[in-house]
């Protein structure tokens, strides 16, 4: 007996120490608009707990911890319960996951609970009750965002405004905003709302109070559709119930209303192609563009500052200004960036600048080339391009670029330095042909190069000739005497008029060609030998008997009177018949 | 008669350059450099050219700020008297107007000590050295064939061998320095900025950008591209109407 007494003790031990863990939900089906409670009960003071994410509720209190223990009949029982009050945020099956404690090392999970979320329930409010509402929030809070412009250019400014309106028999203690608007592919900007304020409009036809809550510039950064994500507030509002206090005041309700501005869409131009410039930036708006440097004459050592400055309304924080362009004689240095933007409404306003210190390192002027800084012009949507002046940076002394080499071991001497300067145009000029011939490579350079080495062999030939003809006795003497027969024969026809010096030259003549053609002396000449000699010569005989002839009248005509015809008669013979005995011998 | 004319035509055409260029002088005195300009510009119409006139040229671009133009002009002036102190005086200075900075890297070597040596002096001057030398070969030779003692005759021999050998060293001088002038095509870079590209091709990625006024080698001409490279020894292709070649 004691043994199954003791049986039953560990059994009910067992049942004691079992843990329990689980899920309790209020209700499996619900409206969109109305709220479930959850439990997560457990009989063991677990630890770590561990919340499921309510995916597709929204947490609305919670988690409330609660814990009893309780002595009844000597039995001890122990309750931990963490309870959430939830609201589903969208229709259809919903799945509240596993919950998780820890106990002596162990984890133990609740079963995940599936919760059907339908329509929302008309909540038929009581026409009798006095308590409920004359009036439901839905019909007379709304909330609204204005856009100032749907379909703007890329970087134009477009403004959201996000308005509550509320008609005037309702009351608005509190708001919290469940959703911030998110502003994608938008440079956004909020301007700050210091106080509410309570204003009256028109809306709908009626008339309402409305309070601006919030006001955004934005810049589109992309073209297309863009959505604007919803602002959502939850509102806490009083309304007016039908019953009335002792005084005949009209008893006020608390209520919540959750109210959303929708999402939005804007649709977004890209900046048009045609005739965008060269150096667009992206910069769009009415800007004013200036380069000014803080001074243009500078001595040594001495620095400038150039100020590349942008001012206007526009998009001035979205895009780049120009950079300078400067020989490499200039030191530039980084730029140093200043905004000075105010963001109103209408978009930002205000003036940025660039600054650049400016070292110049030699003497000499130095040119800045003219900037241009391009622009979309929203009032006329054209591009407009601003041209900067070209700047002139004279730098008066200093070392010249071929002396910073220079070292500085001078001392305190007055050093006399040829100053390098610009030099002026010359004055004096040989202008030659556009297109001269080369002298090297012409016909000419051949020619003169050559020359000697034609001239040698030339020179050795002749050399050699020379002394052959040196070496001939004979001939020597026939080439001089033919020389003198010639010499005479002219001579002869110089005289013509003196007739005794003529005879006498006609005669050396004759005698002269008789001793070139024939190899005699003076000595052996008369007049049979030089016949026989002729005619051993295969002379004419004529022409011999003629020659003969001649010489003797000429002995003759140098004592006799002769007239100038019988001169030239004779000296025309004189010449047929050297030139007969020239051929014949 | 024709002749008569042509000389005419010739000495008058020529006298209007000469008046040209002085006139250029005057307008560049008194400040009025676009004027001067034009008028150095009729002298090149009318086919007359010259170092001092270039370097005048350039001048009056430097005085107006046109960088590519002045250097451009200064490196012509430069090919005709490549010794002139003034000319690399004021190019000096048109040089500190580029906005490039591009090292020049010194050639070594043998190359560099033949250039050296050869670039003293024009081909031309060249030519007429080896001509000279020539000339000089041949009396010696005369000397040497004629001369009766043979001490002199020992001399005249030697020296026929300094003179064929003097003349062969300027002859190579000559045909080296020709050479160099037509493989060397010095350019200016004239396009404000330009991008050099790594392939002839538009849609090439550029490997770097030359704003006006640097100078450039031509290597090699390919359509409307030209391939260059830097006084720092970087090549590229560039487009063909942003730079002007000097000679």
């Amino acid at each position: 007996m004691k043994k199954y007494i003791l049986l039953l003790l560990i059994s009910f031990q067992g049942l004691l120490a079992q843990v329990q863990f689980e899920a309790k939900v209020s209700r499996n089906s619900l409206g969109l608009n109305e709220r479930l409670r959850v439990d997560f009960i457990m009989n063991v003071d677990g630890d770590n707990f561990v919340q499921p994410n309510f995916e597709g509720f929204r947490v609305i209190a919670g988690p409330s911890q609660q814990i009893s223990q309780s002595w009844i009949n000597g039995r001890s029982s122990f309750e931990k319960i963490y309870s959430y009050f939830l609201l589903p945020l969208q229709k259809g099956n919903l799945v509240i996951k596993q919950a998780v404690i820890e106990f002596n090392g162990q984890l133990y999970k609740t079963a995940p609970i599936r919760v059907t979320v339908t329509n929302p329930v008309q909540q038929q409010a009581d026409p009798n009750d006095p308590n409920a509402p004359q009036i439901s929030a839905d019909n007379n809070i709304y909330l609204v965002a204005d856009i100032s412009k749907t379909n703007p250019y890329i970087n134009e400014p477009i403004t959201v405004v996000y308005k509550l309106y509320f008609s005037y028999n309702i009351g608005i203690t509190n708001w919290r905003e469940l959703d911030k608007p998110k502003y994608n592919d938008f440079w956004s900007q909020n301007i700050d709302i210091k106080q509410l304020v309570a204003e009256e409009g028109l809306f709908k036809g009626q008339r309402y109070r409305f309070v601006t809550l919030r006001k955004t510039v934005l810049y589109p950064q992309k073209s297309g559709r863009l959505k604007i994500e919803p602002l959502a507030l939850d509102i806490d509002v009083q309304l007016p119930t039908n019953r009335r206090d002792m005084f005949g005041r009209v008893l006020i309700t608390e209520g919540n209303k959750r109210v959303s501005a929708g999402t939005k869409t804007i649709t977004v131009k890209p900046l048009p192609e045609a005739g965008k410039p060269e150096g667009f930036t992206g910069a769009v708006g009415n800007f004013d563009f200036k380069v000014t440097p803080s001074k243009t004459n500078l001595k040594n050592g001495e620095s400038l500052d150039l100020v590349v400055s942008v001012s206007g309304k526009g998009n001035l924080k979205l895009f780049d200004l120009p950079k300078p362009v400067a020989p490499n004689a200039l030191e530039m240095y980084d730029a140093v960036h200043k905004e000075q933007v105010n963001t109103g409404l209408s978009g930002m306003t205000g003036k940025i600048a660039d600054s650049y210190t400016i070292v110049p390192q030699y003497k000499g002027k130095y040119p800045i080339k003219p900037m241009q800084f391009s622009y979309f012009d929203l009032g006329s949507g054209m591009y407009k391009t601003i041209t900067s002046e070209e700047i002139l940076i004279n730098v008066l002394d200093g070392p010249t670029a071929s002396q910073a080499i220079d070292s500085t071991n001078g001392g305190n001497k007055n050093k006399i330095e040829k100053l390098e300067q610009f030099k002026f145009i010359k004055l004096k000029t040989e202008l030659v042909p556009l297109k001269q011939q080369d002298f090297f490579g012409s016909l000419w350079y051949y020619l003169l190069l050559l020359l000697p080495f034609i001239a040698l062999p030339i020179l050795v030939l002749l050399r050699k000739r020379k002394e052959a003809l040196d070496g001939d006795v004979t001939g020597n003497r026939i080439r001089m005497n033919n020389r003198l027969a010639k010499k005479y024969l002219s001579e002869a026809k110089k005289q013509i008029q003196n007739k005794e010096l003529f005879y006498v030259a006609l005669e050396k003549a004759m005698h002269n060609f008789l001793k070139a053609k024939l190899h005699i002396e003076t000595s052996e000449m008369s007049k049979d030998n030089i016949q026989e000699l002729l005619l051993s010569r295969n002379a004419n005989s004529e022409t011999v008997t003629d020659f003969i002839a001649l010489t003797e009248n000429c002995e003759l005509a140098r004592y006799a009177p002769a007239s100038s015809t019988s001169i030239q008669n004779d000296f025309d013979k004189a010449v047929v018949i050297i030139s007969a005995l020239e051929k014949q011998i | 008669m024709k002749h008569l004319i042509y000389i005419v035509v010739f000495i008058t055409s020529f006298g209007f350059a000469q008046s040209g260029f002085e006139k250029g002088n005057v307008l560049y005195q008194k400040g009025q450099y676009e004027q001067a300009i034009q008028a150095y510009e009729s002298v090149l119409d009318s086919h007359q050219q010259s170092a001092e006139l270039y370097f005048n040229l350039g001048n009056c671009y430097y005085k107006l700020n046109k960088v590519a133009p002045a250097i451009y002009n200064y490196e012509k002036a430069l090919v005709l008297a490549p010794e002139d102190a003034d000319i690399t005086n004021n190019l000096k200075f048109a040089q500190k107007l580029t906005i490039d900075e591009v090292k020049d890297v010194p050639k070594v070597g043998f190359a560099k000590l033949l250039r050296d040596f050869t670039g003293i002096y024009h081909f031309n001057t060249w030519a007429l050295i080896s001509v000279v030398f020539g000339l000089l070969f041949l009396g010696f030779f005369i000397g040497y064939y004629f001369s009766p003692s043979t001490r002199s005759k020992r001399i005249f021999f030697f020296g026929m061998f300094v003179w064929i050998v003097s003349l062969l060293v300027s002859l190579g001088a000559a045909i080296f320095e020709k050479n160099h002038f037509v493989n060397e095509r010095p350019a200016i870079v004239f396009a404000e900025v330009t991008e050099v590209k790594s392939e002839p091709q538009k849609a090439s990625p550029a490997t770097f950008t030359l704003h006006e006024g640097t100078k450039v080698f031509v290597l090699e001409t390919l359509g409307k591209w030209k391939k260059i490279q830097l006084t720092d020894g970087t090549e590229g292709w560039i487009e063909s109407p942003a730079i002007r070649e000097v000679k």
